[in-house]
């Protein structure tokens, strides 16, 4: 493909630079190609991460042709493996049997075929004289052991097994197992590219069947399925028991069950069942339920068979769909209920208190979480050295919330061993050791962990990674409010934190940024952050707050809260230091235009921006039209003219365009080509931290700018398109009220292009629509809905 | 001896002039109601209740119900009044016409009910009690029950109860006792003890059908867990007759402060036969329909007696005389004058005269609201409709119950020492006000629902069909110079009720403790800020009509908006430092 071609390939939304959908690569350990062996949804997926991590990647696969569909299903899935179309270019596809040379000049080879030893051995031995000297193979496999895997191989020191979950892109944990004559340095290699290229991060396992998080999830779900049989529980009670209580998703077990494949179950227990002893905890309660057996006969596996599962939802004829749940003591299907059980009411305050209740729903947390902690407990130091990884691996693995020892630590670890005894159950030995004690414990301000000889020991973070939880727990914040706070994070740089509830901007927020910039002023730091933790960088400005002054009539104080908004995001812009935006997950609304008053943005790969204003019926009011404008305006590659920044910025806002991953935000100049991405979270906070400082030495902030825009025929053009889009019956009545404002302000007005307009000029009119818009009822009902459901009303 | 005398002349001019009569002549079921169809049914409701269910009142009072054996007796001459009630049609009068109902729209009936809260509190109580029972068998009942029942009930032949309150259980209804078993048939046994039940036994009609809140054998814990059923006294037989005795008997009435004619039953349920109305454990909510449409009616109440106590102090002050006008003598003729040249006398009426005729306006733009809630073809508009209501209906229920107690001592006030005397009867009128104040959910629980439920409900959503509509009014009338001396001081308690709303939302978010602390102040504060607000517009009609006003109807109007303006609305800055001083000296204290 010559560069011409490429450009074309891509299609308008393609970046127009080579390699600026490339994230910022630091230390890779050497590796700069790597290939994948198998285009299953594993194998497809790790190949996508590496195209994300924008390093070339080689995929084969057995059936001719296999490799180049499963890519091109990958471009139509949802959620998309890849976080640009453009990355699939990174993909080159190929059979295994004619095109194995394509992986000769690959640095790490994965393999992620069938599960079968022989085939496996098969393939090893294939690549054995294709492969470069000094390449590193490794296998996703999931249920066989590395001993078996490299029994009398003479590359064993080049083989590892690199455990990866489903999705690749989405999940964050990656399992390494390396054998007695692994090289270190090809572990070293792997993990450093696994960590900060794909953005894993790695828990070393030892080699023992479904290492951590397969061997205590796959326990836990038997556990959780025998158990609700057990005791008599719906699977909606069940679900119920198992979700929040206890911090794993609300999917539950039997959801979990609907969303992984129903038919998975018997393959695990049977790979189970032949690799651990009979002896093992796991292998001694597996039991055969016959109604599971009549689900996966009748092809009923849960989502992916498109014939229900546990769960199914049935369209009715008026386009509603109703839940159906089937009853396990009946087999029969019928309509799924809200569970109401008091042990959940209690349950939601306490675990402790969960599990003490005396009504079924506590009986089965008690006796599931009895099995499954206390068989946690057992595994360490079989399948890892540490609790810590234990943890990690669960919480990365089932998105549980907090991992066995965490919820031991919850439950208090003597209650644990009390309920044990009581029962005539055997205590694990490190629960005996951890006596009255908790596993973790902070020291000094360092979080630590209990090791097997009952000493503590500090949680390592891998070399390079700053979080401020950690900063957080050894120091007091410079400044704070009930909605945010201010933290020194070392070097004269400081990191501003949100709180609230799905971190929602309000006035409390504003006025800690306020509060911040005043300090900055004065010196008391040098450069700023903005970062945190939580699962969303912000959801955007408080609705609820909104709302409910705009039904009181507050007029004049839902003024002044754009107002000040607009203000403080200016003086951000305009603040005497530097300022660096690290945002992940959604950066919405209010959270999106802080953002665009940054200096610079350090995003993680998965951050969601948009404007989404029009989606509640208003318009970006906190200077986010103004800000876009600009950018597009400033960026050189823009056509000339007036009208192309405006048509640009009017065709995001007006359709709430959220971008799907940080490189497509750059396709819509939410980050700059300048901008910075960073795929593994853990390391977002040093990444704008290092960014920072960079641009410390010499900083001016910068200018006002001066813009020109089109007036009211530009108004006119916009306003033509969406007359064509009410035409293919695209937009509702409403949209049309929402554009109409949107392309006033983006037009500047009663302005022209004949004359200069001031971004404060646009923040008058932002303003002025975005209250002319909160008068309508309209809107009103939009943001009503939105935080009742969660999800935008077309009205 | 007192006397009342329906008040016609206001209540048409809320009908006519105040609320918008063209807005529910275009409601279905209401395009014939001009005043050549409704002035004749108010006068004739007007004759009723001065005629036959006044003069039975005070006689009521001093007789009392009586048990014995199980069989209740009402006060001499109740059978004969509801005899000529039940034979007038007035039982159907708000009433579904697919079951012989007259189909007329609240705004009507509302004022039907108002006189006879002043003729006969005690007697109202029963067809009361009776029309909530039919709103929800006709709202949640099965096609089959509401064929047998509801015709009785709207004919008046039969008559019905509300049964919630156990001894254990009142405003917690999460705590009830009384169990139903399914039955083979279809039908549930109930049993249980139920205390404080109106209407629960009496020899009014021929059967008498109790709502009953019970708990089926798999219910969840709380009031998740409660279900309704229909326990009839006799069960019906295939014609439509009473049957068999079912298994519900009145154990004893209750010794009341006032209604001493309305029986208050404890009804013990043995093994009675009774049907789910609703769905199973949604009994609550399925109760909460009644019981939104009997709050509203028991501010009624409150209303009512308000005005009956009104009429009878003004009547007294006018031909009382006791010492000289300060202004003058006014007879100088007669050895005294008049006490109602005394200012202070003068203040007593006005306060009670500007209360009553703000909640008659009040009360009549709400019931119009709940026409458009139930009526109206635009679903939108319905439910914008219901929002309002379900704001209003404890500042209506709360509000109102406490101005009619405030009323009724103010008028035994007027009297002097005459009224603590029996036979003028002021002191019934207080008695009888003081349980409106208490039951159907005390006041101090209305205002929680307010600032608890309806506040926060939707982010704000019901506040804005109040807020909007007012602070668009009173924007459209700021340069209106002669209408200034209203709006102003409205806009100004509108300021205080926006301040006290925000606060009260921001501090409740986080510590309901706060809410609760400044919910009964908060409540008065809306109460006076919608009276401000009907009190406008009722002086902006009055002002357009001061040329062509012989009987001085509007003149009297006028100055009665000056004087609630300038002596009653200031107590909204009280009610707003109260808001805003928070729950910390409620909580300091160590009882």
């Amino acid at each position: 493909m010559s560069a011409s071609d490429r450009q074309r390939a891509e299609g308008p939304q393609a970046p127009s630079t080579g390699g600026v959908n490339r994230p910022r690569q630091t230390d890779e350990g050497g590796i700069k190609k790597i290939g994948v062996v198998g285009a299953g949804v594993m194998g497809a997926g790790i190949a996508a991460q590496v195209a994300n991590a924008g390093l070339p990647v080689v995929l084969l696969d057995v059936i001719p042709g296999g490799a180049a569909k499963a890519v091109e299903k990958m471009l139509r899935a949802d959620p998309a493996p890849f976080m640009h179309r453009s990355n699939a270019r990174r993909v080159t596809t190929g059979d295994l049997a004619t095109d194995l040379a394509l992986l000769g000049d690959c640095d790490w080879i994965v393999e992620a075929i069938t599960e079968k030893l022989d085939a496996k051995r098969d393939l090893y031995a294939k690549l054995a004289p294709v492969r470069k000297p000094g390449s590193i193979l490794s296998s996703n496999t999931s249920t066989i052991p590395l001993v078996a895997l490299t029994e009398g191989a003479d590359w064993a020191a080049d083989f590892l097994i690199t455990h990866f979950f489903n999705p690749p892109r989405y999940m964050r944990l990656l399992e390494v197992v390396a054998g007695p004559r692994t090289r270190a340095d090809a572990v070293a290699a792997v993990s450093a590219i696994a960590d900060q290229a794909l953005g894993k991060t790695v828990i070393p396992c030892k080699d023992r069947p479904g290492f951590i998080a397969n061997r205590i999830g796959g326990q836990w779900m038997q556990a959780a399925i025998n158990h609700a049989f057990d005791f008599g529980l719906s699977i909606e009670e069940a679900d119920a028991v198992m979700g929040a209580p206890i911090g794993v998703p609300k999917t539950g077990v039997f959801g979990l069950l609907d969303l992984v494949g129903i038919d998975l179950m018997p393959h695990i227990a049977a790979s189970m069942k032949a690799s651990l002893p009979p002896e093992d905890a796991y292998v001694q309660g597996l039991r055969e339920q016959p109604l599971i057996a009549r689900l996966i006969a009748e092809g009923r596996i849960g989502r992916k068979g498109g014939k229900g599962g546990f769960y199914t939802r049935v369209k009715a004829s008026d386009g509603s769909s109703i839940k159906y749940g089937i009853d396990l003591k009946t087999g029969q299907d019928r309509v799924s209920e809200k569970p109401l059980l008091e042990s959940l009411e209690a349950g939601r305050r306490d675990l402790a208190a969960l599990v003490a209740h005396p009504d079924r729903g506590g009986r089965y947390a008690r006796a599931v979480l009895l099995d499954t902690l206390s068989y946690a407990a057992a595994l360490v130091p079989e399948v890892a050295d540490d609790i810590a990884s234990v943890d990690a691996a669960m919480r990365l693995g089932y998105n549980w919330k907090w991992g066995p020892f965490e919820l031991i630590d919850r439950l208090g670890p003597a209650r644990l061993a009390g309920l044990l005894r009581a029962e005539g159950r055997a205590v694990p030995p490190l629960l005996e050791r951890v006596g009255e004690t908790r596993f973790y414990r902070e020291e000094g301000g360092a979080l630590q962990a209990m090791a097997t000889d009952g000493s503590y020991r500090p949680v390592a973070r891998p070399e390079g990674v700053l979080l401020l939880s950690d900063v957080k727990r050894r120091s007091k914040p410079l400044t704070k409010n009930g909605a945010a706070s201010l933290w020194d994070i070392g070097d004269g740089v400081a990191c501003l934190e949100f709180h609230t509830k799905m971190n929602a901007l309000d006035p409390e927020v504003l006025a800690l940024i306020g509060k911040a910039i005043a300090m900055g002023k004065k010196g008391e730091f040098r450069a700023l952050v903005i970062h945190n933790e939580g699962e969303n960088f912000s959801v955007g400005a408080n609705l609820g707050l909104a709302l409910f002054a705009a039904n009181i009539a507050a007029w004049g104080e839902i003024e002044s809260m754009v107002e000040s908004g607009q203000k403080t995001y200016r003086a951000l812009r305009e603040a005497p230091f530097p300022v660096v935006g690290a945002p992940a997950g959604m950066a919405l609304g209010g959270g999106c235009e802080i953002l665009l008053h940054c200096d610079a943005i350090e995003a993680h790969a998965e951050t969601y921006m948009g404007l989404v204003e029009a989606g509640v019926g208003v318009i970006p009011g906190w200077g986010g039209c103004a800000a876009m404008l600009r950018r597009w305006a400033e960026n050189p590659k823009t056509p000339k003219g007036p009208m192309p920044p405006v048509a640009k910025a009017f065709e995001m806002i007006s359709t709430a365009y959220v971008a799907k991953s940080a490189f497509e935000a750059r396709d819509w100049m939410l980050l700059r080509p300048a901008d910075g991405i960073t795929m593994n979270r853990d390391r977002l906070l040093a990444a704008a931290k290092a960014r920072a400082l960079s641009m410390v030495e010499g900083y001016e902030p910068p200018k006002p700018a001066a813009l020109r825009l089109p007036g009211a025929s530009g108004r006119a053009a916009l306003m033509m398109a969406v007359d064509s889009a009410v035409a293919l019956g695209r937009t509702t009545p409403h949209d049309v009220v929402v554009c109409g404002h949107l392309a006033t302000t983006l037009t500047g007005g009663e302005r022209d292009h004949t004359e200069e307009t001031s971004e404060d000029q646009v923040r008058t009119l932002e303003r002025q629509s975005f209250m002319a818009l909160l008068h309508t009822e309209a809107t009103l009902a939009r943001v009503e809905h939105m935080l009742d459901t969660g999800r935008a009303l077309r009205n | 001896m007192p006397s009342y005398k329906a008040p016609l002349r206001d209540m048409r001019f809320l009908l006519n002039e105040f609320t918008d009569p063209a807005r529910l002549r275009s409601l279905p079921g209401c395009e014939e109601l001009g005043p050549d169809l409704v002035d004749p049914i108010l006068d004739e409701a007007a004759t009723l209740c001065e005629e036959v269910l006044f003069p039975i009142n005070r006689s009521g009072d001093e007789e009392g119900c009586t048990i014995e054996n199980g069989v209740v007796r009402t006060p001499q001459g109740f059978r004969e009044a509801w005899a000529q009630f039940r034979d007038g049609g007035w039982p159907s009068l708000a009433c579904d016409p697919d079951y012989g109902g007259q189909g007329l729209p609240k705004s009507i009936a509302l004022l039907f009910e108002e006189m006879i809260c002043s003729a006969n509190l005690s007697f109202g109580m029963y067809p009361g009690l009776s029309h909530g029972a039919y709103a929800a068998l006709l709202k949640h009942g099965a096609q089959v029950l509401r064929d047998t029942y509801l015709p009785k009930l709207v004919s008046g032949e039969w008559m019905g109860t509300m049964c919630l309150t156990e001894p254990q259980c009142g405003t917690d209804l999460g705590l009830i006792g009384t169990r139903a078993i399914p039955a083979d048939d279809g039908s549930h046994r109930i049993t249980g003890s139920k205390i404080f039940i109106s209407a629960g036994e009496h020899d009014l009609s021929e059967n008498i059908l109790h709502l009953v809140l019970a708990k089926l054998p798999d219910a969840p814990p709380g009031t998740r867990g409660i279900s309704l059923f229909l326990v009839p006294k006799f069960l019906p037989t295939p014609d439509g007759k009473p049957g068999a005795r079912n298994g519900v008997l009145c154990t004893a009435i209750e010794h009341k402060m006032g209604i001493k004619a309305s029986a208050t039953c404890a009804l013990s349920f043995e093994e009675a036969k009774g049907w789910l109305v609703g769905r199973p454990h949604k009994g609550l909510s399925a109760m909460f329909t009644m019981m939104n449409e009997a709050r509203l009616s028991v501010g009624v109440q409150g209303l009512g007696l308000a005005e009956v106590s009104y009429q009878n102090a003004l009547a007294y002050a006018r031909d009382r005389v006791q010492g000289r006008a300060l202004n003058g003598a006014a007879a100088p003729d007669q050895p005294a004058d008049p006490i109602i040249h005394h200012p202070d006398v003068r203040r007593m009426l006005l306060s009670m005269r500007a209360e009553i005729e703000g909640c008659r306006a009040l009360a009549m733009w709400v019931a119009q609201e709940q026409d458009v809630a139930t009526r109206h073809a635009d679903p939108a508009t319905r439910d914008a409709a219901e929002d309002f209501v379900a704001l209003m209906t404890p500042i209506i229920k709360a509000y109102f119950t406490d101005m009619g107690w405030d009323a009724t001592a103010t008028g035994m006030q007027v009297f002097g020492g005459h009224g603590y005397i029996r036979e003028h009867g002021m002191e019934q009128y207080v008695r009888d006000a003081r349980i409106a104040q208490l039951y159907e959910g005390t006041n101090g629980i209305q205002a929680l629902d307010l600032v608890g439920r309806k506040m926060g409900a939707h982010a704000g959503r019901y506040l804005r069909r109040f807020f909007h509509p007012v602070l668009a009014y009173v924007e459209a009338k700021s340069e209106d110079e002669r209408l200034g001396e209203f709006v102003l001081p409205l806009s100004k308690a509108f300021g205080r009720l926006q301040q006290a709303t925000a606060e009260l939302a921001r501090r409740g978010l986080s510590d309901p403790y706060e809410a609760g602390a400044g919910a009964t102040d908060y409540l008065k504060l809306f109460g006076l800020t919608a009276l401000a607000f009907v009190w406008t517009r009722m002086a902006e009609i009055a002002l357009a009509k001061e040329g062509e006003d012989p009987t001085g109807f509007y003149r009297a109007k006028l100055a009665t908006a000056r004087f609630f303006m300038a002596r009653i609305l200031p107590r909204s800055g009280a009610h707003l430092a109260a808001v805003m001083a928070g729950g910390a000296t409620l909580r300091e204290i160590e009882f």
